[in-house]
């Protein structure tokens, strides 16, 4: 099919919100076109007016949802993983020697890999904390610390077990040590509560294209202190043009060149409308399709789930019998269900739960039902008695 | 009634040919995945031709009728009896050699007996090649 004549596909049952939230609110896709539709207005960068300044309006929605105190800490980026690069390049750049850094095995490669290119050049050490029960606790943080420890990198929310994290007192203790914390909310924001004035991380990511149901390509992070990361881009601002140095105030410390426009505008409309559909009516809606398409599994033989408790509603699992990348390509071409197979790139999960090999996963939106749960987990019935045969 | 639907049953098979590619891309292991879109759906009669130079999986309890096939350092397939389309996979180490198995296995399906003596023969040639270049 060439770009442009994709149309809506009729009778798709997409369950790969984990990766990529579909479809998006109404809203959202007439506020993409709405921006689409004006000449774009941002202070500093055009002598166009009336319209809406989507960076600044978006920032300050941004910082209410998340309840951080200023708006002009919230950064946009492409998305959760340019954040992290932002984040922990950034701060090593700062580092006057080498030091230790502790992460965990929940994390996505967009922890792992700027991490692991920055160990391998020697810049720091590392430690990768094991989880128990899907979960990292303050008391293994607390054992990973060494007296050089400066940085923690974590997930909120493991995108392969759907475990949320309990961050604040690790948050609290790292502040109390003076450890800059990094929280991946990758997977959290737009699905749980977010207080940033409540739990005192030093810099919490997040990306669009997910439950904050924007387009792929926009996404950010929240920073406390900006001194603590050093900028590593430069270029133009809109702002302080006569200086050949990059301006360190906010945001413009961190944000360079022209910005992402109809993804902010996304972004924008994507938070508008979960605060009109409220946080509370979502999670209860995901828990509910969760835990149904969970019992459903579990009345199937030859079907091993590896959580059965999400705080996220993401199910992983295995098909006895068949390779998963078999049966994703099965599912999807048969019985047009999307899921996502394999690694979910956080390989260091997989090697705790299934030996490396990967499994398939089931993730829900706001929009899916209960009907294309039954569907879904009928379907997954059906390859998996027929690969028992 | 067209031309197509006279044929019977055990011809229908020689009509197969590759339309396009697509899909092409590199996979997390390095192998090369490739989509084909066929002229004819694939049939049964295929997967017993398979058969005879490899592993096939058939699943026929489903919503439709799944079929994989396995030939060990040469080619993997994967698809649907009734399908036009046809996911092919070539290992990386001999993706080189392999290139084009995929058109060499329906060009010599259609062929019948004779075309499967035929590519006996190139899957020597081609396992020696392959012998050669693991050292064993």
């Amino acid at each position: 099919m060439e770009p442009g004549q994709q149309n809506e596909p009729e009778g798709l049952i997409y369950l790969n919100n984990a990766a990529t939230s579909w479809p998006k609110p109404p809203e959202v896709i007439a506020e993409v076109t709405k921006s689409l539709q004006n000449p774009y207005f941002e202070q500093g960068r055009t002598t166009a007016g009336g319209a809406i300044d989507y960076p600044v309006a978006t920032r300050e929605t941004l910082a209410g949802f998340f309840h951080a105190e200023k708006p002009d800490h919230i950064i946009f980026t492409q998305n959760a993983t340019d954040s992290l690069n932002l984040l922990i390049h950034g701060f090593t750049r700062n580092a006057t020697a080498s030091f230790h850094t502790i992460t965990t095995e929940l994390e996505h490669n967009s922890v792992l890999r700027p991490l692991h290119a920055l160990e391998m050049k020697g810049t720091i050490s590392l430690s990768t904390v094991p989880f128990t029960d899907n979960h990292v606790s303050l008391a293994a943080i607390k054992e990973a610390i060494q007296a050089d420890t400066r940085l923690v990198v974590m997930t909120h929310g493991s995108n392969v077990l759907g475990s949320v994290q309990d961050v604040k007192p690790i948050a609290e203790y790292l502040r109390a040590n003076d450890i800059f914390f990094i929280v991946d909310g990758a997977q959290t924001a737009g699905h749980i509560p977010v207080d940033l004035t409540d739990i005192p991380v030093g810099a919490f990511v997040f990306t669009g294209h997910k439950a904050l149901f924007g387009i792929p390509g926009i996404g950010g992070f929240f920073i406390r202190d900006p001194d603590a990361v050093a900028i590593t881009r430069q270029g133009g601002t809109g702002t302080d043009s006569q200086t050949l140095t990059q301006p360190v105030t906010m945001p413009e410390r961190f944000e360079t060149g022209t910005h992402n426009y109809p993804g902010i505008a996304s972004l924008y409309a994507g938070i508008r409308f979960i605060n009109t559909v409220g946080l509370g009516e979502i999670a209860r809606t995901g828990t509910d399709l969760t835990n149904m398409f969970i019992r459903e599994l579990k009345r199937t033989k030859g079907i091993s789930i590896y959580n059965e408790n999400p705080d996220l509603p993401v199910v992983s699992f295995d098909i006895a019998g068949i390779d998963n990348h078999e049966a994703g390509f099965i599912l999807a071409r048969a019985y047009n269900i999307i899921m996502r197979t394999g690694l979910h790139c956080a390989p260091l999960v997989h090697e705790c739960i299934d030996g490396g090999k990967g499994c398939i996963r089931a993730s829900f939106s706001y929009f899916n039902t209960r009907d294309e749960c039954k569907a879904a987990a009928a379907a997954i019935r059906e390859v998996a008695e027929s690969a028992h045969r | 009634m067209n031309a197509r639907q006279r044929q019977p049953q055990s011809a229908r098979w020689q009509r197969v040919r590759i339309v396009k590619s697509v899909q092409t891309k590199v996979c997390v292991d390095g192998s090369l995945m490739k989509e084909y879109v066929l002229d004819e759906p694939l049939t049964e009669g295929f997967l017993k031709f398979l058969e005879q130079s490899g592993t096939v999986r058939y699943l026929d309890n489903l919503k439709k009728p799944y079929f994989s096939f396995e030939k060990e350092q040469f080619i993997s397939i994967k698809g649907f009896v009734g399908d036009e389309s046809v996911e092919v996979r070539y290992k990386n180490e001999f993706r080189d050699l392999m290139g084009d198995y995929f058109q060499l296995l329906l060009y010599y399906y259609q062929q019948g007996v004779p075309g499967r003596e035929k590519l006996n023969g190139i899957d020597e040639s081609l396992k020696e090649k392959i012998e050669i270049r693991l050292g064993t």
